[in-house]
């Protein structure tokens, strides 16, 4: 887990409890299923699956349960709160959110260990193949409440885009000088290790010469000195 | 010197990823049916027919052809799926049918004889008289190769034979002779030549552990990867198993094919189209390899060198190999 704005903004969410998120979950939930049928349509074949998704670097995690009457989502406290999930999934927040716009590769995702996953692997690929068709663009779906103010939220989404955008540049620069006296303790104990390897190496290879000169040295009845 | 394009074949698995594909400048798309006709049926994966209607209106529009992957083999008894796939890939228009079956090759002949045909690599088809015969008797005019040739071989093989060669540019490395390989149907008792799939996902997962992620597939543990470490899919050619007390990959590492580095030598080898593999993947990782590969095959037609495509990060354990293209023995 790494620092980023999402990981600040998870101790300010904290104290809150995780039912106060519902009723904008709930807009979100029917926004998508407006907007991108074809995703709910691709999904129809998991009638019951229900998945837990967690944003390591958040305070809560998510509760996705696809069944009837219609899917919903809500907020949980901790993974323990969702009984027998058919799947789980777990990333930072902003991979979680890259995945579901189509922006960044599932696969590409899992094998660099930025997303891990576990349970029910055919409603992970379903969920993920559905999600991933979908064209999915969060700003533009939450523009489209806006209506005639369009434009002013969109002029404000830029900008708190842009924040964000400073503050992620900012923690990294904040991350960079906390761990640049450890970085360069690793060198130099990565410098040595290789050292130490390489005359491992070395005494290796002369090893086997030792040996056969050992050898020869006691059938020719050679003394110990 | 200017020398004709690689045709430049590049996967999509849903709609939003074939106009990915389109727009990042792909000269074909291929796909498949959602069902087990092809051979990457993966749950919530691949077009229905309504969608395959689309997504022609969408490539033909944009100067891309499609080409319909119907390479499973048919199951005995029960030729009507892939019966109904051909003909309802041939009606709507698909530039060209992928096939591996000789039954269903020989039905496409008949019925539809102006839709081109393509030999699917799950046909392994490798030397001069096997490609013969498909071309002599089906009318083949295409042949994917498997992944088992070096440049030399395929230099040799298209110097004998009266069709096309398509190869595998970059993605999934299958290092069996596809078609052949029965490792995935006797750890699951699904084949990838009948079903469609290769670890199918209803037998694998996934566990957490103290030190790290352990992938399994049926009743065999495939890896375990320390936190860390990058992970790769979960098939038994891959597969990491203790052995003498050393844990060690039998057949292949994680690792993905890209060739980008003898695309000028397989230009030079008579190769006519590059096949990107990865009907599986998302939009993501369409977009960016399509749009490299454009600029690969472009720059390797006009004599340039290709351009690195820094593509790292899309592939298996991050790391890739020009695999057999280059192979030496050991």
């Amino acid at each position: 887990m790494s620092l980023s704005p999402v990981l600040l903004a998870g101790f300010v969410l904290r104290p809150l409890p995780p039912v106060l998120l519902q009723p904008a979950l709930d807009l979100a939930m029917s926004l998508m299923r407006r907007r991108h049928s074809d995703v709910f349509e691709r999904l129809d074949t998991l009638e019951n699956a229900s998945f837990l998704i967690d944003p390591v670097d958040l305070p809560f995690c998510f509760a996705l349960r696809l069944g009837p009457p219609a899917p919903r989502l809500s907020a949980v406290g901790t993974a323990d709160d969702m009984e027998s999930p058919s799947a789980a999934l777990r990333g930072p927040l902003l991979v979680l959110i890259r995945l579901l716009e189509g922006r960044m590769d599932g696969d590409a995702a899992f094998f660099s260990r930025d997303l891990a996953v576990e349970g029910d692997m055919e409603a992970v690929l379903t969920l993920r193949n559905a999600v991933d068709s979908g064209g999915i663009d969060l700003a533009e779906d939450l523009l489209s409440l806006f209506g005639p103010l369009n434009g002013p939220a969109r002029r404000a989404l830029g900008v708190a885009e842009a924040l964000f955008a400073r503050a992620e540049r900012d923690l990294e620069t904040v991350r960079a000088a906390f761990v640049a006296p450890v970085e360069g303790r690793c060198d130099t104990q990565t410098a040595r290790l290789r050292d130490l390897e390489d005359n491992l190496a070395d005494l290796r290879t002369r090893m086997p010469r030792a040996n056969v000169s050992g050898t020869r040295a006691a059938k020719h009845g050679a003394a110990r000195l | 010197m200017s020398r004709t394009p690689l045709e430049l074949v590049c996967p999509a698995g849903t709609p939003g990823a074939l106009r990915a594909a389109v727009d990042a400048g792909a000269d074909v798309v291929y796909l498949g049916f959602r069902d087990e006709t092809n051979a990457r049926n993966f749950p919530g994966l691949n077009f229905s027919r309504p969608e395959l209607r689309d997504g022609l209106a969408y490539a033909h529009e944009r100067g891309c052809r499609i080409y319909v992957a119907v390479n499973t083999f048919a199951t005995a008894g029960n030729p009507g799926p892939w019966h109904r796939a051909v003909d309802d890939a041939a009606e709507l228009g698909a530039d060209a049918l992928i096939l591996a079956d000789i039954g269903l090759l020989d039905y496409a002949r008949r019925r539809h004889p102006e839709t081109r045909r393509h030999l699917s690599v799950q046909a392994s088809a490798s030397n001069p008289t096997a490609i013969a015969y498909y071309h002599e008797t089906f009318g083949v005019q295409r042949v994917v190769l498997p992944r088992v040739l070096t440049v030399t071989e395929i230099a040799r093989l298209n110097a004998q034979i009266p069709v096309e060669t398509e190869v595998f540019a970059f993605g999934g490395m299958c290092v069996m002779a596809e078609g052949r390989c029965a490792l995935s149907a006797y750890a699951t008792g699904r084949s990838p030549n009948m079903n469609g799939v290769c670890s199918p996902a209803s037998h694998v997962r996934y566990e957490q552990g103290v030190g790290g992620m352990v992938s399994r597939l049926g009743r065999f543990t495939i890896n375990e990867f320390p936190d860390g470490e990058p992970a790769g899919y979960p098939t038994l050619c891959k597969g990491r198993f203790v052995t003498g007390g050393c844990a060690g990959y039998l057949f292949e590492e994680p690792t993905s094919l890209d060739a980008s580095a003898v695309l000028s030598e397989l230009m030079a080898a008579g190769v006519r189209a590059l096949k990107i593999e990865g009907r599986q993947r998302g939009r993501a990782y369409i977009a960016e390899v399509v749009a490299a590969f454009r600029r690969a095959v472009d720059a390797a037609a006009r004599g340039d060198p290709v351009p690195p495509l820094g593509l790292g990060g899309m592939t298996e354990g991050l790391r890739k190999t020009t695999g057999a293209y280059t192979k030496t023995w050991r």
